[in-house]
């Protein structure tokens, strides 16, 4: 089953004819995924990797047929407006991987979204793998097969190159993935670890979640309570990063925007929370294989 | 960006927020003349990035010249709460009648911004939450339309029992209008008045005629970083991870990622030299990522390593980035170890990247003889570590090299480890020296 991204699902990619955008393409073409249109203003007629290119999101459709899913990889300037445009045709997933957009931006295409009942995912975000079924975005990149594996769990890394890592790390412990979900590093997000686990709970494919937590933000504290709320019901294991950075000063940034030490939670009590909502938190990284097996 | 009171007060000003009278002064001449250009009493207030100035003794409302000299020779240039003083402002006093407290900032769960306004104005916002709960109003915001003139008025003046026009009532959103119109404007993740001043206006021959007005006596403004690409013409002062003042190191690396939008490498560089807060460390970092980087540091404190700085490049940075990265990075001197980890990555470029480090790596005077540990992933990883290998040879560099089938923490031991070999090898080495 899995969620967010499988066999059926239909792309469109914003920003195609970039360097980033033709990457993604033929890697998802490589992957076996549909990438049926994509759009970049006034090179509407050229081709990349045999994909038509269209001047907006709209032609596109008509030309090329509906989609599930359309991915932003545009510069951070132009990735509201591409957004809106998505939006607007109410594309049912709109993945946003540019990175640096500003959050005011980002609360305006989340806000736009809500109206439209559409999703976005991102900014900032490497997008989703469902392995053996299909993939959103670059996650995985050209070689998704020597990380990723078709199996019971569900992964959530607002990292990037954390999805790969726990796939790798889950992989080598004997286990496959459901789906792998990088949701982004920024302060503001358009879909969040809470929003997954309630997609997770619905799939009958996933039997465990494991997420890669991060100083700062609240993400962590709204899991636990909806755990805590009986509204996820499968084991969720965390793992958490950032306990060097308690001893810096409150508001300093680290890599991730919404990685702000002193913002919401500390360290301390998210562990707290998660404990008692019955969550399980990892202590060492590469122990997450074992707590899988012990909860499958 | 953090932003000092001075520069967050130019923007409120900007959209039209009165704002005391001010003079930035950075010397005690400077003082001297500004003295000049206000009447006593006047607010001397040291400009630093850490809160609570007031209680620590930041701010003093002096009468005489004396005392503002005094108080300029006191904190110029000297330590405040671990930041060094680079300027002083000198503003008119402001008759408060009432102090409120007032901020706009994100709900990072409702993913919107918000709107917090307090009677109680001039103290902590997290002791009013605690001690007077019933003080604060809170108004959510849709971003796309802002706040509604309406609903404010119905927030501000429905409870009072004369429902025509209140002079005051209108005063303050008129206020807010603007203070939202600054925080969307310049891209502000955080914009915080405290205290408002609400204050008796004067006619010009100086009677009070029964109007009131409000006064920003404060700002604290954080600046959104990825909004900055915006705002060239805005004029605030470059600021360090940590303290107002960045190390040379910091401004270099956040210079790096400036002109080219594309992957990020050195836009967050934290120095961890002992001053004015966190320790000192000897183990250079060059992390990849900003999950994993994370991961590095605690790994490499959990194995008993001290960072020399935090940084990370991610999001498929060009060659020249990471070099410039590693320059910057190498360039600390006291290093007894070098660290590149990242996890694996889905699209960065590993051989570009590495190839960027050795190019760095190149340039660093004395030439490294302390062990460099990397530990990477992802596309062309193997074609990478080939090349490392040949140019160890070489060059006779001391790199330690491990794939993705090593996990992260097991990569920073080993760093560390090479580390304390380094150190009591080099100590050795002196003390042979000697004899």
């Amino acid at each position: 089953m899995a969620i967010l991204v499988n066999r059926e699902t239909r792309i469109l990619i914003q920003g195609i004819t970039g360097k980033s955008g033709m990457q993604v393409t033929s890697e998802l073409l490589d992957y076996g995924t549909r990438v049926v249109s994509g759009v970049t203003p006034g090179k509407g007629g050229q081709e990349v990797d045999t994909v038509p290119v269209f001047n907006s999101v709209s032609e596109a459709l008509r030309e090329a047929g509906p989609v599930d899913v359309a991915m932003i990889y545009v510069p951070p300037l132009a990735s509201y407006e591409a957004a809106v445009e998505a939006i607007e045709v109410q594309i049912p997933l709109v993945h946003i991987f540019v990175e640096k957009m500003p959050v005011f931006d980002t609360a305006r295409v989340i806000a736009h979204a809500s109206q439209k009942n559409v999703r976005v995912l991102g900014p900032a975000s490497v997008g989703a793998i469902s392995p053996g079924e299909g993939k959103i975005g670059s996650v995985g990149g050209p070689a998704p097969d020597a990380v990723f594996s078709k199996g019971p769990v569900g992964i959530i890394s607002k990292s990037g190159g954390m999805c790969s890592e726990l796939g790798l790390l889950v992989t080598n412990g004997g286990f496959g993935q459901s789906t792998v979900v990088g949701i982004g590093g920024d302060l503001l997000v358009g879909t969040t670890f809470v929003d997954l686990l309630l997609e997770f709970e619905k799939d009958s494919q996933t039997k465990v979640v494991v997420a890669f937590g991060e100083v700062g933000g609240s993400a962590e504290v709204e899991a636990a309570k909806v755990i805590e709320e009986g509204k996820f019901t499968k084991p969720f294991i965390v793992f958490l990063a950032g306990k060097f950075a308690e001893k810096l000063p409150h508001d300093t940034a680290l890599g991730h925007a919404g990685a702000i030490v002193g913002l919401e939670a500390t360290m301390e009590q998210k562990i707290k929370i998660l404990k008692n909502s019955g969550a399980i938190v990892a202590e060492n990284f590469e122990d997450i294989p074992k707590l899988i097996k012990k909860v499958l | 960006m953090k932003l000092y009171e001075f520069e967050g007060l130019r923007i409120l000003s900007k959209v039209g927020i009165e704002t005391p009278f001010f003079v930035m002064t950075s010397d005690l001449d400077a003082v001297k003349q500004a003295r000049k250009r206000l009447k006593f009493p006047i607010v001397a207030k040291v400009q630093v990035l850490s809160g609570n100035r007031g209680r620590r003794g930041g701010v003093k409302v002096c009468t005489t010249e004396k005392q503002l000299t005094a108080f300029a020779r006191e904190h110029l240039g000297k330590e405040f709460n671990g930041e060094q003083v680079r300027f002083i402002a000198l503003a008119e006093k402001v008759d408060i009648e009432s102090e409120y407290y007032i901020s706009i900032t994100y709900d990072t769960a409702l993913k919107i911004p918000f709107l917090l306004f307090s009677q109680k104005g001039g103290v902590d916002i997290e002791e009013v939450k605690k001690a007077n709960p019933e003080a604060i109003i809170r108004i959510d915001f849709d971003p796309l339309a802002g706040p509604i003139k309406k609903d404010l008025e119905k927030i501000f003046r429905g409870s009072t029992p004369n429902r025509g026009r209140t002079p005051k009532e209108d005063r303050l959103i008129d206020f807010i209008l603007r203070l939202w119109d600054a925080f969307w404007r310049y891209d502000c993740r955080l914009i915080e008045v405290n205290p408002l001043a609400l204050r008796r206006a004067q006619s010009k021959r100086g009677s009070v005629n029964g109007e009131f007005d409000y006064v920003a006596v404060d700002a604290k403004i954080i600046l959104d970083d990825a909004g900055l690409a915006r705002h060239r013409d805005l004029d605030v002062l470059s600021k360090g991870a940590i303290s107002a003042i960045p190390s040379q190191r910091e401004l270099a690396a956040k210079k790096i990622d400036e002109e080219d939008y594309r992957g990020s490498a050195g836009s967050t560089f934290i120095e961890l030299d002992g001053s004015p807060r966190g320790e000192a460390g000897d183990i250079a970092i060059l992390a990849s990522g900003g999950g994993a980087s994370l991961l590095v540091m605690d790994a490499v404190i959990a194995s008993g390593g001290r960072p020399a700085n935090y940084t990370e490049y991610s999001g498929n940075p060009s060659r020249e980035k990471v070099e410039k990265l590693t320059q910057v990075t190498l360039s600390r001197k006291g290093l007894s170890g070098c660290l590149v980890a990242g996890a694996v990555a889905n699209f960065t470029d590993i051989y570009e990247t590495l190839s960027g480090f050795v190019q760095g790596l190149g340039q660093i005077k004395p030439k490294p003889d302390y062990p460099i540990v990397i530990r990477r992933g992802g596309p062309r990883q193997k074609e990478a570590y080939e090349m490392l290998r040949r140019v160890a040879k070489k060059e006779e560099y001391d790199i330690h090299l491990f794939g993705p089938e090593t996990p992260i923490s097991v990569a920073c031991k080993k760093m560390v480890e090479l580390s304390n070999q380094f150190k009591v090898q080099s100590a050795k080495f002196k003390v042979n020296g000697k004899k």
